[in-house]
């Protein structure tokens, strides 16, 4: 593999530039020439993507402006000083590609054929095509030009320059998830939104690659670790002006407090697996005991107990009921290692999945579920309703979404600190080498089921909150399937990451909402992610700065190390 | 004065094979053992049973007197230290982690300090960073110590684990064949890097097939063949035992007799 | 008492089938150490593949038993043995020399997609599905017992094959070339042996009994779906552990006390046949906790 990599950079290093030349001209023609030849069944294809010709520059918008602006970028990028001009070019074609191909094979679906895209009683359309060829040619070029590490900036700033460049590169991160959140507006009102969501997903990753490739993340990234208070605070500043932007409406502030609980629970198993390289296939279990316990402390009238305690309360003792299963699911980890492990959690999942519904204990009420959960409510606002700050009204929901922001916050404040703690060196010692772990002092046994026990009171506290935003707590919600999503969430963010969990959980929850016409194929697609992520990129899309070197050098791809991009330490 | 480390009639039975036959071994305070023998003599097995990762099947180990417990964290802990045959380092950790990790047993930040960190928390971390740098610099590692450490070169990776073992303070550091797979130079360095490690007060038993090499650092060497000690005593001693010469390596004994005095040659 | 020895006798046919995929389980895993959680689903898919053989089948034929049962054996298992060749050439070849949670995490992958797959793409498959009546009918009275002759053939069946198994493994060249992988597969390469060969042939063994098994779960209890593969293989990874992995025997017997367990803890601990799921996890758990070498297996040795 590596043998041909350097062949076809060799035969196509005289090409590198002109074909970037013509790739990047031919995706800003491709841009302008029409994209369908008639008008589909289900109204125009989006942004007026028209049967014309390109005839108002500045009213482009949507896929097509996306890609003026990639082939505008390509050009400067091939012919502008740019640090790892290859990567970056490269990055843009895929940019490209991704944008035609998914904009082409989704006018070829739902207009019935290739005459949508090709020509149809005298009216010829060739936009995607021409944005396809364009894309292969500009990541050809990329190879052509050589693909180097990504840039390696080492500029420094002073404090208030910095602060200011963070503020608008955060900003302009709250931007972009607006965005994403929003376009192709909710599921099922845009017949498109699935195409037009996957498409603005290509160009958006097609650009984050290419500023990854000029050095720009890595460099975002140092200045985030020099002024780490500043970059925090500003994250949850933008996190918390999520509702004020254009997805700050009732169904995306459920979306995303609905990911943030997962992504809260995900981070939790992130401890388990991506640091102490524990794989635990029962998780969600824990996640069921802090939402059980929760809803039976919570005065609803299927509850178990009479005992209605304030949310804090109840909460702290669902973390620690779970955390305590979390110690005992972990307890065979002083004798049993590896994969047999993996089996004895999965059984211990198992087993609270038929426990809660045969209602063993009497404590889950079976099928029958407990509903009726009360919201949260503080000074008499409950928490799903509308809220009204002076003249400005907040989406329904956003009292929840601003909760669940504090509680990833807090989940990924105790995972960082965890991590470059004493701890987390043994943690990530023990996954390394458990023997050599052993022989530097490491009790080994006590460490692994300390990790069983915070992720499991990470957990357990996730679901207290689920208890109450659900309303009903059935464990039906909490099967080996749940299990399966979470740790595919970790994998494919990136084992031992924090801001991998996140997105992970973010892609995971947000592409079912966007793509219903696939719903009957999520989990099979979150199947076939896993094989193909452990073959082709183990060490997932935000890769912690460990994990990165170990797997990437493992990959039989024979990708060579530095030829992948390097974030920052997570 | 008694003995640092001390090992009382050890034997090892796996199944039906007897690795270890009463092996006794004492190492006195600042001084280096070595413990030579053919390949299959029980060396490593007998360093297994020092350092807990194996629970002898009669005898006991001493440091300084107290007996060892069976379990490998706890003896690190009470101040004995190993390094491995084959590299053991935590490969995908930076050099100055793994060294870090070392300061496992002697840090004192509980549950609460790695979850919050407080002053507390900064102050331990300080100090074990700047104690690890030490120790890097001790061991002759001047590279980036961000570095991960499987990218570092063998001889250096060998260094970096010593290094990782001595940041555990030890009062005795075990070395299983430290210079396997270095050429003359490094060997040399690694000669040199054992006396500075004596110098400091530790106390060092050493598994090496190479005879020079033991000859030129040790103390004292023991002899261990088929599971048996064959042999003790200083350097002199031993080279001019005729059971070394028929036992050894199952070589011609022509051969060993030039390979020891090209021993005495060196030293000379 | 009566009860007792129908249950035991029931507990026995369960057993058999466990057996036959156990099989797979174990001798994967003595070869290159991999739980190939996907083992249960391959089971699932062939009892599909015997299914739409039958389907697909004429209906003259469908008529002869003597014609379409075979036919649906030679279906069932030809979809097996596709499914994990390919299944072990993409997704577990190229992760041999990955870090051991790789292949497990792809395993669980693949086990996700084949049911899911199914699930979607077999028309119906969302609800039980009949199995065809093309096996012998009746049962066979033993005094206060009956065992329906599927139950009979399905003992025989996994009995006969474990013991052309073993002989095989014990007696032919490939068979020997497996031992030796599976003891050190360097060595057996600088011996001429190719572990790629007999890799794949180890998939493929497995492949064929749960083939077997497949279509004889349809037989035996007239409905199958596509929960099957999952609950049989838990079961039969079980029985694999608690005879010690990678022991032929070992599997067989740790499947006949698997289901001795199942039914008779179905009969008679509290929660009936909702609970025995449970206690077949409970075994496991302690077994792995207090004999991870399970009862044939050879304890494995601290490296250092």
């Amino acid at each position: 593999m590596t043998t041909t990599a350097a062949e076809k950079r060799s035969a196509l290093a005289p090409l590198g530039k002109p074909f970037a030349a013509v790739g990047g001209v031919l995706s800003i023609v491709a841009a302008m020439l029409p994209w369908v030849t008639f008008p589909l069944n289900d109204g125009n294809w989006p942004d007026k993507s028209t049967l014309s010709f390109f005839d108002a520059p500045f009213a482009l918008t949507g896929f097509r402006w996306h890609m003026l602006v990639l082939g505008v970028l390509v050009l400067v990028a091939a012919f502008a000083p740019t640090p790892s001009k290859g990567r970056v070019v490269r990055a843009l074609g895929w940019g490209v590609l991704s944008v035609a191909a998914i904009n082409g094979i989704y006018l070829v679906v739902k207009g019935g054929g290739f005459g949508a895209i090709t020509a149809y009683k005298d009216v010829v359309a060739f936009g995607s095509i021409a944005g396809v060829v364009a894309g292969v040619l500009v990541i050809l070029a990329g190879y052509g030009i050589g693909i180097e590490p990504p840039g390696n900036w080492r500029i420094k700033l002073s404090t208030p320059v910095a602060y200011l460049v963070l503020l608008v590169s955060f900003g302009a991160v709250l931007y972009a998830v607006s965005a994403m959140l929003t376009t192709g507006g909710v599921g099922a009102g845009n017949p498109y939104a699935g195409a037009i969501f996957l498409s603005f997903l290509g160009f958006a990753g097609g650009l984050l690659a290419a500023l990854n490739g000029i050095g720009y993340t890595k460099w975002i990234s140092h200045l985030s670790e020099e002024h780490r208070v500043f970059s925090v605070i500003v994250l949850l500043a933008c996190a918390l002006l999520l509702p004020f932007t254009d997805a700050g409406n009732e169904y995306w502030m459920t979306v995303a407090a609905n990911i943030g609980i997962y992504a809260a629970t995900a981070i939790g198993l992130n401890i388990v697996v991506g640091l102490a390289g524990l794989l635990d296939l029962g998780y969600v279990a824990f996640m069921g005991i802090g939402a059980l316990v929760a809803a039976n402390f919570s005065g609803a009238a299927a509850a178990n107990f009479g005992i209605d305690l304030p949310f804090p309360v109840a909460a702290v003792i669902a973390a620690v009921v779970a955390g305590i299963f979390g110690a005992i699911v972990g307890s065979p980890t002083l004798r049993v290692r590896g994969d047999y492990l993996a089996i004895v959690t999965l059984a211990f999942g198992e087993i609270f999945t038929r426990s809660a519904q045969n209602n063993i204990g009497g404590m889950t009420n079976g099928s029958n579920a407990i509903p009726g959960v009360p919201q949260l409510s503080l000074f008499g606002t409950e928490f799903n309703k509308q809220l009204t700050l002076g003249s400005v009204k907040l989406p329904a929901g956003v009292l929840y979404y601003v909760l669940i922001v504090l509680l990833v916050a807090a989940t990924m404040t105790v995972f960082a600190n965890l991590k470059f703690s004493r701890i987390g060196r043994a943690w990530i010692a023990i996954r390394e080498d458990e023997d050599a772990a052993r022989a530097m002092g490491i009790r080994t046994g006590k460490m692994k089921i300390l990790a069983f026990l915070i992720g499991a009171m990470l957990a357990g506290l996730a679901g207290a909150v689920f208890a109450h935003k659900n309303g009903t707590v059935s464990y039906e919600s909490f099967k080996f399937l749940e299990s399966i999503t979470l740790l595919a969430a970790v994998i494919l963010g990136g084992m031992g990451s924090i801001p991998g969990a996140v997105l992970g959980a973010a892609l995971l929850f947000v592409l079912p909402e966007k793509l219903r016409d696939f719903e009957d194929y999520r989990l099979m697609i979150f199947g076939l992610a896993l094989v193909l992520i452990m073959r082709f990129r183990p060490q997932g899309l935000i890769p912690d700065a460990h994990r990165r070197a170990e797997l990437a050098d493992e990959n039989v791809d024979g990708t060579h190390v530095d030829e992948l991009p390097k974030e920052a330490k997570a | 004065m008694t003995p640092v480390l001390e090992a009382r009639d050890v034997s090892m039975v796996f199944g039906g094979l007897k690795a270890l036959k009463n092996v006794t071994l004492s190492l006195d305070e600042g001084k280096i053992v070595g413990l030579i023998g053919p390949n299959g003599a029980g060396k490593t097995t007998f360093f297994n049973c020092l350092t807990g990762l194996y629970t002898p099947t009669t005898g006991q180990v001493l440091l300084k007197g107290n007996v060892l417990p069976g379990d490998p964290a706890k003896v690190t802990d009470a101040g004995l230290a190993r390094t491995f045959q084959n590299i053991r380092l935590f490969p995908s950790m930076t050099v100055l982690e793994n060294v870090m990790v070392g300061r496992h047993v002697r840090m004192k930040q509980g549950p609460l300090a790695s979850l919050f960190h407080g002053p507390a928390y900064h102050r331990g971390e300080k100090a074990a960073r700047e104690r690890s740098r030490e120790l890097l610099e001790f061991v002759g590692l001047r590279g980036p110590d961000d570095e991960l450490a499987r990218n570092l070169p063998y001889g250096d990776q060998r260094r970096l684990e010593i290094a990782r073992a001595l940041a555990t303070d030890p009062s005795v550091l075990l070395l299983d064949e430290p210079t396997a797979g270095m050429n003359p130079q490094e060997t040399e360095a690694t000669q040199q890097l054992i006396f500075r490690i004596r110098e400091t007060g530790v106390s060092v038993v050493v598994i090496e097939h190479d005879i020079k090499f033991i000859f030129g650092l040790c103390d004292s060497v023991s002899v261990l063949v088929q599971g048996e000690l064959l042999v003790e005593g200083s350097p002199e001693v031993v080279r001019a035992d005729p059971r070394v010469i028929e036992a050894y390596l199952g070589k011609p004994p022509e051969e060993v007799e030039h390979d020891i005095e090209a021993a005495k040659g060196e030293q000379a | 008492m009566s009860v007792l020895l129908q249950q035991l006798a029931n507990g026995v046919v369960q057993g058999a089938l466990i057996a036959l995929i156990a099989l797979g389980y174990t001798m994967v895993y003595g070869i290159i150490q991999l739980i190939n959680f996907a083992h249960g689903e391959v089971f699932m898919v062939s009892s599909y593949g015997g299914l739409a053989t039958f389907t697909l089948l004429p209906d003259d034929l469908k008529k002869s038993p003597a014609v379409a049962l075979p036919l649906m054996f030679l279906g069932g298992i030809l979809v097996a043995v596709v499914v994990a060749v390919v299944m072990e050439r993409f997704a577990y070849r190229p992760l041999r020399n990955a870090p051991r949670l790789a292949p497990l995490i792809t395993a669980l992958g693949v086990s996700v997609f084949l049911q899911e797959a199914v699930r979607v793409w077999y028309p119906d498959a969302t609800s039980n599905l009949p199995y065809p009546k093309v096996f012998p009918t009746g049962s066979l009275a033993l005094g206060p017992i009956s065992v329906p002759w599927t139950g009979v053939l399905l003992v025989v069946l996994s009995v006969g094959l474990s013991i052309l198994l073993q002989t095989y493994i014990n007696r032919s060249r490939m068979g020997r070339a497996m031992r030796a992988t599976a003891q050190d597969p360097d060595t057996a390469k600088l011996m001429g042996i190719n572990p790629d060969r007999v890799i794949v042939l180890t998939f493929v063994f497995g492949a064929v009994l749960a083939g077997v098994a497949g279509v004889m779960f349809g037989g035996y209890l007239n409905n199958i779906n596509i929960d099957m593969g999952f609950q049989n293989g838990i079961f039969a990874f079980t029985a694999a552990v608690l005879g010690g992995v990678g022991s032929i025997r070992g599997a067989v017997i740790g499947a006949f006390i698997i289901g001795l367990i199942k039914t008779l803890a179905g009969q008679y601990m509290p929660g009936g046949t909702q609970y025995d799921y449970v206690w077949i996890f409970v075994v496991l758990i302690l077994v792995l906790v207090f004999r991870p070498q399970g009862l044939f297996g050879e304890p494995e040795r601290v490296r250092a």
